[in-house]
């Protein structure tokens, strides 16, 4: 059958970039992030986090297709940081919020399981 | 005459937004008719004109965000998360049913099948038998691989239905039946002296597995019926996969979530009205207060069981004496496991997952 195979969905083909960035040519400070093998997960996840970065004017992602597995993801930034800058401080601080939320859930839930104990 | 904002007015607030913004900002009001405000404001520039800064910091999130863990056992957890936005709880969320690794059945071998059960359906059927078995010590086989110890795991299912003594022994097909094969495939490779799998040592030698004998988490999944006579051979073949390819290998039965609900009351609620309010209440959310002289009073005594059936704002005037919201920020999370993994380390292993895609992210960048 022409069924695609199971992991096209996220194995990122050989000679394909898992990040690509596109500056936008008629807008300044505007630019394109394509995502290859991602979807929603991390589309929405960075949308928020750069919303709530107080030099981004837009960000938006999209998922062209159900079938092709990527997502876009729009940025425009006032001219005191640049589309790059503003998605790296974004996943960084992410990553950041991460390690704080997984540290305060590991010693909530050791609290949590030395009480049923007692 | 210098000119005056409106906003600079001794009535403004400064530094903090108007009582109904915060209201909106904050709670989704569900009215009897629809639910209002239900966006979350992300944007950092979205009160820019009341001269407000809406941007969140990291160190503001640390500084806010909160775990509440409500139930915690061997398949389930609850727990509340403060402060964080529905984007990431919906991470976690469809990261727990999606990608999360598991073991499931892939291949099934069958010698032999007399039963009345069609081998196909057999080996679907056995391939959405959850294994207890901890993922985190097998590695991904591609097509390409041999199978070994690391990549595969081998169960035996060998039943027999014979009538003995006027009982009929092994009439059902259960779980429990599917046995371990630490030293991996019994069967050969027709006209070679190979085996369908290569294990270099027996899986048993692994610390990890050697106390826990990998077996299926529940023992009394009915696999298949025989009646005397009728026999099933096969052996099936475990691999680790994820949750996109194949829902067997979600390691979650449930993952989901929920805003807290919050029921306001405008107004205070007396004597009749309060017993009208605890009578429309069909999950007991409403307590009545006994006050001095025979008064009573009605509060809310049980909010985080509301299931925001609006019954108490339907009825006459009734909207304008209760309002039910719920807080946007606060999540009540809740995971329910298959039994490969306790629900605690499934969530810790999807914060450690989507860690790694924006380390991804950021790498694969440059």
């Amino acid at each position: 059958m022409n069924a695609p195979d199971r992991y096209e969905r996220f194995v990122v083909p050989e000679g394909m970039k898992k990040v690509n960035y596109e500056r936008d040519m008629k807008i300044m400070n505007a630019a394109t992030f394509t995502v290859q093998r991602e979807d929603h997960t991390i589309g929405n996840i960075i949308r928020m986090q750069l919303h709530r970065d107080p030099n981004v004017l837009f960000s938006g992602y999209k998922l062209p297709h159900p079938l092709q597995y990527k997502v876009l993801i729009k940025i425009q930034t006032t001219s005191q940081s640049s589309p790059m800058q503003a998605y790296n401080q974004a996943i960084n601080d992410l990553d950041k919020e991460l390690d704080c939320l997984k540290e305060s859930f590991v010693s909530k839930c050791r609290r949590n399981k030395t009480t049923i104990k007692e | 005459m210098a000119p005056t904002s409106a906003l600079d007015m001794p009535d403004m607030p400064s530094g903090k937004l108007p009582p109904h913004l915060e209201l909106q900002r904050t709670r989704v009001i569900c009215a009897a008719d629809a639910a209002a405000h239900t966006e979350s404001i992300q944007y950092s520039g979205a009160y820019a004109l009341s001269r407000i800064d809406n941007s969140l910091r990291l160190r503001e999130f640390c500084d806010n965000f909160r775990v509440e863990v409500f139930s915690l056992n061997e398949d389930d957890i609850e727990f509340d998360m403060i402060g964080i936005d529905a984007a990431i709880a919906n991470a976690f969320r469809r990261i727990l049913i999606a990608e999360v690794p598991t073991m499931a059945i892939e291949k099934v071998f069958v010698a032999n099948n007399t039963s009345v059960i069609q081998e196909e359906v057999l080996a679907h059927r056995l391939g959405l038998v959850p294994l207890k078995v901890d993922p985190r010590l097998f590695e991904y086989k591609s097509e390409s691989d041999l199978a070994n110890e690391k990549n595969t795991i081998v169960l035996k299912l060998d039943v027999v239905c014979s009538r003995q003594d006027g009982r009929i022994k092994n009439a059902t097909v259960k779980s429990e039946q599917l046995q371990w094969l630490p030293n991996g495939s019994e069967y050969q490779i027709e006209k070679t002296s190979k085996t369908y799998t290569s294990f270099s040592c027996s899986q048993e030698t692994l610390p990890a597995l050697k106390d826990n004998p990998i077996a299926s988490r529940y023992p009394d999944i009915i696999l298949a019926k025989l009646r005397p006579g009728q026999c099933i051979e096969l052996e099936a073949h475990a691999v680790k996969g994820m949750g996109k390819t194949h829902a067997k290998w979600s390691p979650v039965a449930t993952a989901r979530y929920r805003m807290l609900p919050e029921v306001a009351l405008l107004e205070n609620i007396r004597d009749s009205l309060a017993e009208e309010l605890v009578e429309k209440c069909p999950v007991n959310v409403f307590d009545i207060e006994d006050l001095s002289r025979g008064r009573k009073k009605a509060v809310v005594a049980r909010p985080r069981d509301c299931t925001l059936c609006r019954e108490c704002v339907l009825g006459d005037g009734w909207d304008k004496r209760v309002q039910i919201r719920r807080v946007k920020e606060h999540f009540i999370f809740s995971v329910e496991s298959t039994g490969a993994l306790p629900p605690d380390v499934l969530f810790l292993e999807s914060v450690k997952i989507l860690e790694e895609k924006c380390q991804r992210l950021l790498v694969e960048l440059s």
